[in-house]
C-alpha cells in the first residue's frame, strides 16, 4: 500500500481514539412487544412464497413471524408482497440456521412493502436478475446487539434492471444497509441509513440515483465504487442530490474491533467519512448537506489505494468525470479518524494542518497515459463549492511512493470544469 | 397453436403410460403401506402428496428397490451432503427418449430424477438397513423443471410432500469413527433452485454429460442409457467431457480439486449461476487466475471473509477465504450456503493440498 510503512506507528495512537469511536444499537420500533405467530401461521406464509402465481398478491398479517428457513419468491411477474406495516409485520431470521439471505426474489414488476426484516444471518433481502423490482417502505435490520455478527447487506438489489427503493429504512449492517450492485436504472430515495458500515452505496451500477434520503451515524454515509473483476465490469452516472449526510462517524465494524482490515473493501472505510468515490465514473454531487462527518466530506479516490492488484478487464481502476457543487459542509466534529489508513492519510498529511476535517480530498492518482501532468486534469474532476477561504480541499500526491507524500490545497486546477450527468430513470417503476 | 397442442398430446400420452404403470402396483402397495390419513390416486397430477403414490420403488418402500421403469445413476463425483449416502434414479417416460445435441441432453415430458438421502443405520454395514430422510423429485413438465421435496416418516414407510422443508437432529458416525449429531436440513422447495440454476432457470446438477461420463457397474452409463433405449444421440464417450471422482486417490490434484470444486460449488459459481456476481467461477475447466479466485478480493462475502484478503492466496491455504469458508459452519460463513451443516475434512484437505500447490 501506499503508506503502510510510513504510518506503522499510528495504531498505538488509533488506540486511544477507538476509546471514543461511535456505536449505536438505535431501533425503529421493539418489535418484541408484537404478537408472535404460531407455527402454523408461519408456513402460510413460507407457502405462499414457494406456490406463488403470477399476477398476484401476497399479504402477510400482522403479528412477529419467526422463520426458520428462505423466503424465496422464484421466477415470478407481477407479484405484491405486503405486509401490514413496517411497524406491524415482523419476519425475523433470527432461527434461520442455512442459506444466504433471509428473504430472496427473483422475478419481473415484483413489489414488497410495508414490512420488517429482522436477523438475517447473511443478508436480510435480496433481489437478482430482476426486471422492475420496488421495495418499499420496508425496514430490513438487525436486533441482537452484537455488532460483528451482523448480516451483509439490508437490501440487496443485484444484477437488477428499473430499481426503486422508496421510503426504507436499512440499519446495523456489516457492510452496506442499502446496496445496489451490478444493476441499471436505479432510483433510491426518502430512505434512511443509520448504524451501519456504509448507509448507501452503489456498486458497478449504471445510471443510478439517489436523492432525498438521510445517511446518518453510519461509518460512511454514501458510496459509489466500481471493483474489479465482477460480470458487469464498470459503472458509470450515477447522480447523488438533495441527501442529508450527517455525522456519518460510527466505527467500521466490518471486521472485529482492533483487527486489520481484510479483503472486503469497505472494512477500509474510514469512520467520518460522507461520501466516498472509489474507481467511480461520471458521477454528479450536489445540493447535498454533507454536516459534521469527522474525517471526510467527500473523497475521491482510485481503487490504487486499496493496494489490492488493480488491473482487470473492462475496468479501469481511476476515479474519472466527477461533479461536486452546492453542497453544504460543517467541519465541526472534532478528529479525523486513525483507525483507518485513508483517515490516516488525512489527518497526518492533509493541506490543511494535522488533525483538520477535510471538506473534499482527492487522492491525486491519475491516468499517466492520458497526461504527464495532473495540472491539466486528466481525470476531469470538477469541484464548484462556494465556500471560499474556508473551504478545506486537499489533493495528495501519492504516486512517488510513500516515503514522498505530498499535499495541496489549491483547487483552481479543478474549478474550471463542469460535468453535468444526465441520467435517464423514466423506465423505473414510481 | 399446432405445436402446442401436440405438445399436450405427447404429455397425455405420457401421463397415460404413467397409470397404467402406477395403477397395478399401487394396489400392492396399499394392501402392505396404507398411507396415514390421504389417500390419493396417480392421476398424473404431480406433484403427488405422497411420495408412494408414484410407485418408484418396488416391495417395501424403504429399501428403495426400483422398479423396472427407474434408471440408476451416478454422477463421478458427488456434492457433499453432511455424509448422507445417495441414490440417484432417472425415470423417463415409457417409449420415450432423451436427446443429446451438441453436448446437452434435452429431456421428453414427465422425465422425473430420484434422489434420495439416507444414512446406514449400521456403521458396519453401509448397504445394509437405512434411515432415509428425504426424497427429492425434479419432474420436467411443461414449464421446464420443478423440484418437489419429500420427508421420509419415522417408521420408514412413506415420505410426505413438504414444499416448506423442514430439519431433523441426526447422529451419525462420520468417516474419523467419531459420533457426530448433525441438523439435517431438508430445503425448501424454492431453495432447490439455489443450487439447480442455470440463468435462473432450475436445472438438473448431476445429469449433465460431464458428470455422467463415466463406468458405473462395470460400464459407461451413457452407453448403458443409449442400450436400455432411454437416450439417443450419444456416440463416443470420449468425444463428451468427462469429470473424475475426486475421491480416487490415482488421479493428478490438479483433475481432483477441479472436479471437487465443480461439483460443489460451481452450480452457483460461473457465468450463469447465482454467484455469478461475484466473479468467482469454480467450474472444472475454468483457468483464469482471477476467475478462480487467485489474489481476487471478495465482492459481498461480509463475514465469510474473515480476517484474509483474497480468496485464493497460492501456497498458503490458510490464507486464503476459499478455505475458510470450506472450514466453517457457520451461517454467512459457510459455503456452500445449502446443504452442509458440517465440515467435509477430506474436501477441506484436498482444496488446502490444492492452494498449497499453487505458485
Amino acid at each position: 500500500m501506499f503508506f503502510k510503512k510510513k504510518l506503522s506507528w499510528l495504531p498505538i495512537l488509533a488506540l486511544f481514539i477507538f476509546a471514543c469511536g461511535e456505536s449505536s444499537d438505535e431501533q425503529l420500533f421493539d418489535s418484541s412487544l408484537l404478537e408472535k405467530r404460531s407455527q402454523e401461521e408461519t408456513e402460510k406464509v413460507i407457502e405462499a412464497f414457494m406456490l406463488a402465481e403470477d399476477n398476484s398478491t401476497i399479504e402477510i398479517p400482522e403479528g412477529f413471524f419467526e422463520i426458520n428457513t428462505q423466503l424465496i419468491l422464484d421466477s415470478k411477474t407481477n407479484v405484491q408482497i405486503k405486509g401490514a406495516g413496517m411497524k406491524k409485520t415482523v419476519l425475523s431470521f433470527r432461527n434461520l440456521k442455512t442459506g444466504g439471505e433471509g428473504v430472496k426474489i427473483v422475478g419481473n414488476n415484483i413489489s414488497i412493502e410495508d414490512l420488517t426484516i429482522e436477523d438475517a444471518p447473511g443478508d436480510g433481502i435480496k433481489a437478482q436478475h430482476s426486471d422492475g423490482i420496488v421495495f418499499r417502505q420496508i425496514n430490513v435490520t438487525w436486533t441482537h446487539g452484537d455488532k460483528s455478527k451482523n448480516g451483509t447487506y439490508a437490501i440487496y438489489p443485484v444484477q437488477c434492471k428499473n430499481v426503486l427503493i422508496d421510503g426504507c429504512v436499512a440499519s446495523h449492517s456489516k457492510d452496506a444497509g442499502i446496496y445496489v450492485g451490478q444493476s441499471e436504472n436505479i432510483i433510491v430515495k426518502n430512505s434512511l441509513a443509520f448504524g451501519n458500515v456504509a448507509g448507501i452505496e452503489i456498486e458497478n451500477c449504471d445510471n443510478a440515483e439517489v436523492f432525498d434520503n438521510v445517511t446518518r451515524n453510519n461509518a460512511g454515509g454514501i458510496l459509489v465504487f466500481n471493483l474489479p473483476g465482477l460480470p458487469k465490469s464498470d459503472g458509470r452516472k450515477t447522480k447523488i442530490y438533495n441527501n442529508q449526510i450527517i455525522e456519518n462517524n460510527h466505527e467500521n465494524f466490518a471486521t472485529p474491533l482492533g483487527e486489520d482490515p481484510n479483503g472486503n473493501t469497505v472494512t477500509m472505510i474510514p469512520p467520518g467519512s460522507g461520501i466516498i468515490l472509489l474507481a467511480a465514473k461520471e458521477v454528479e454531487i450536489y445540493g447535498n448537506e454533507i454536516l459534521r462527518n469527522k474525517t471526510v466530506g467527500v473523497a475521491i479516490a482510485s481503487y490504487q489505494i486499496t493496494g489490492f492488484p488493480s488491473e482487470a478487464p473492462n475496468w479501469s481502476p481511476f476515479t474519472s468525470n466527477i461533479y461536486i457543487h452546492d453542497n453544504s459542509y460543517d467541519r465541526s466534529k472534532g478528529f479525523p479518524d486513525l483507525s483507518r489508513e485513508l483517515g490516516q492519510l488525512i489527518s497526518v498529511y492533509n493541506a490543511h494542518g494535522k488533525a483538520k476535517t477535510q471538506d473534499i480530498v482527492y487522492d491525486g492518482i491519475w491516468d499517466e497515459s492520458i497526461s504527464e501532468d495532473i495540472g491539466s486534469n486528466p481525470m476531469n474532476i470538477c469541484i464548484a463549492e462556494a465556500s471560499g477561504d474556508d473551504f478545506h480541499f486537499t489533493r495528495f500526491h501519492l504516486m512517488d511512493g510513500e516515503d514522498n507524500i505530498e499535499a495541496f490545497s489549491d483547487l483552481s486546477t479543478f474549478s474550471n470544469c463542469s460535468y453535468p450527468i444526465a441520467t435517464d430513470i423514466t423506465s423505473v417503476p414510481n | 397453436m399446432n405445436q402446442s397442442k401436440s405438445h399436450l398430446a405427447a404429455f397425455l400420452s405420457v401421463i397415460f403410460c404413467i397409470l397404467f404403470s402406477i395403477s397395478c402396483k399401487k394396489n400392492q402397495d396399499q394392501t402392505t403401506t396404507p398411507p396415514q390419513s390421504i389417500t390419493e390416486e396417480a392421476d398424473g397430477s404431480y406433484p403427488y402428496k405422497l411420495l408412494s403414490t408414484y410407485a418408484f420403488f418396488e416391495g417395501k418402500i424403504s429399501q428403495l428397490s426400483p422398479a423396472g421403469s427407474l434408471t440408476y445413476y451416478e454422477p463421478a463425483s458427488s456434492l457433499f451432503t453432511d455424509y448422507a449416502s445417495k441414490s440417484r434414479f432417472i425415470q423417463v417416460p415409457s417409449g420415450k427418449k432423451i436427446q443429446m445435441q451438441k453436448g446437452n441432453l434435452t429431456f421428453p415430458i414427465g422425465t422425473i430424477l430420484i434422489k434420495n438421502f439416507f444414512y446406514p443405520k449400521q456403521k458396519e454395514d453401509p448397504n445394509g438397513e437405512k434411515q432415509i430422510i428425504e426424497t427429492r423429485l425434479l419432474i420436467f413438465g411443461e414449464k421446464g423443471w420443478e423440484a418437489w421435496p419429500y420427508i421420509w416418516n419415522e417408521e420408514q414407510t412413506e415420505a410426505y410432500l413438504k414444499v416448506v422443508g423442514g430439519q431433523q437432529e441426526i447422529t451419525i458416525t462420520n468417516p474419523q469413527g467419531k459420533e457426530q449429531v448433525i441438523n439435517y436440513i431438508i430445503p425448501n422447495k424454492n431453495q432447490c433452485k439455489t443450487c439447480h440454476n442455470q440463468d435462473e432457470v432450475l436445472s438438473p446438477i448431476g445429469v449433465q454429460v460431464k458428470h455422467l461420463n463415466h463406468d458405473s457397474q462395470g460400464k459407461n452409463q451413457l452407453i448403458s442409457w443409449s442400450e436400455k433405449g432411454i437416450l439417443e444421440g450419444f456416440a463416443s464417450p470420449t468425444d463428451y467431457p468427462a469429470l473424475i471422482n475426486y475421491e480416487d486417490e490415482n488421479q493428478g490434484l490438479e483433475l481432483r480439486a477441479m472436479a471437487y470444486l465443480d461439483i460443489n460449488c460451481s452450480h452457483c459459481h460461473r457465468a450463469e449461476g447465482p454467484a455469478s456476481t461475484s466473479g468467482l467461477f469454480l467450474t472444472y475447466d475454468e483457468r483464469d487466475p482471477m476467475k478462480l479466485g487467485i489474489n481476487k478480493t471478495p465482492v459481498a462475502a461480509g463475514v465469510g471473509a474473515g480476517s484474509h484478503t483474497f480468496d485464493v492466496v497460492p501456497g498458503k491455504p490458510d490464507e486464503s477465504i476459499l478455505i475458510h469458508r470450506m472450514n466453517s459452519t457457520a451461517v454467512g460463513v459457510a459455503m456452500p450456503e445449502l446443504g452442509r451443516t458440517t465440515i467435509h475434512h477430506e474436501g477441506v484437505e484436498l482444496i488446502r493440498e490444492w492452494v498449497r500447490s499453487l505458485r
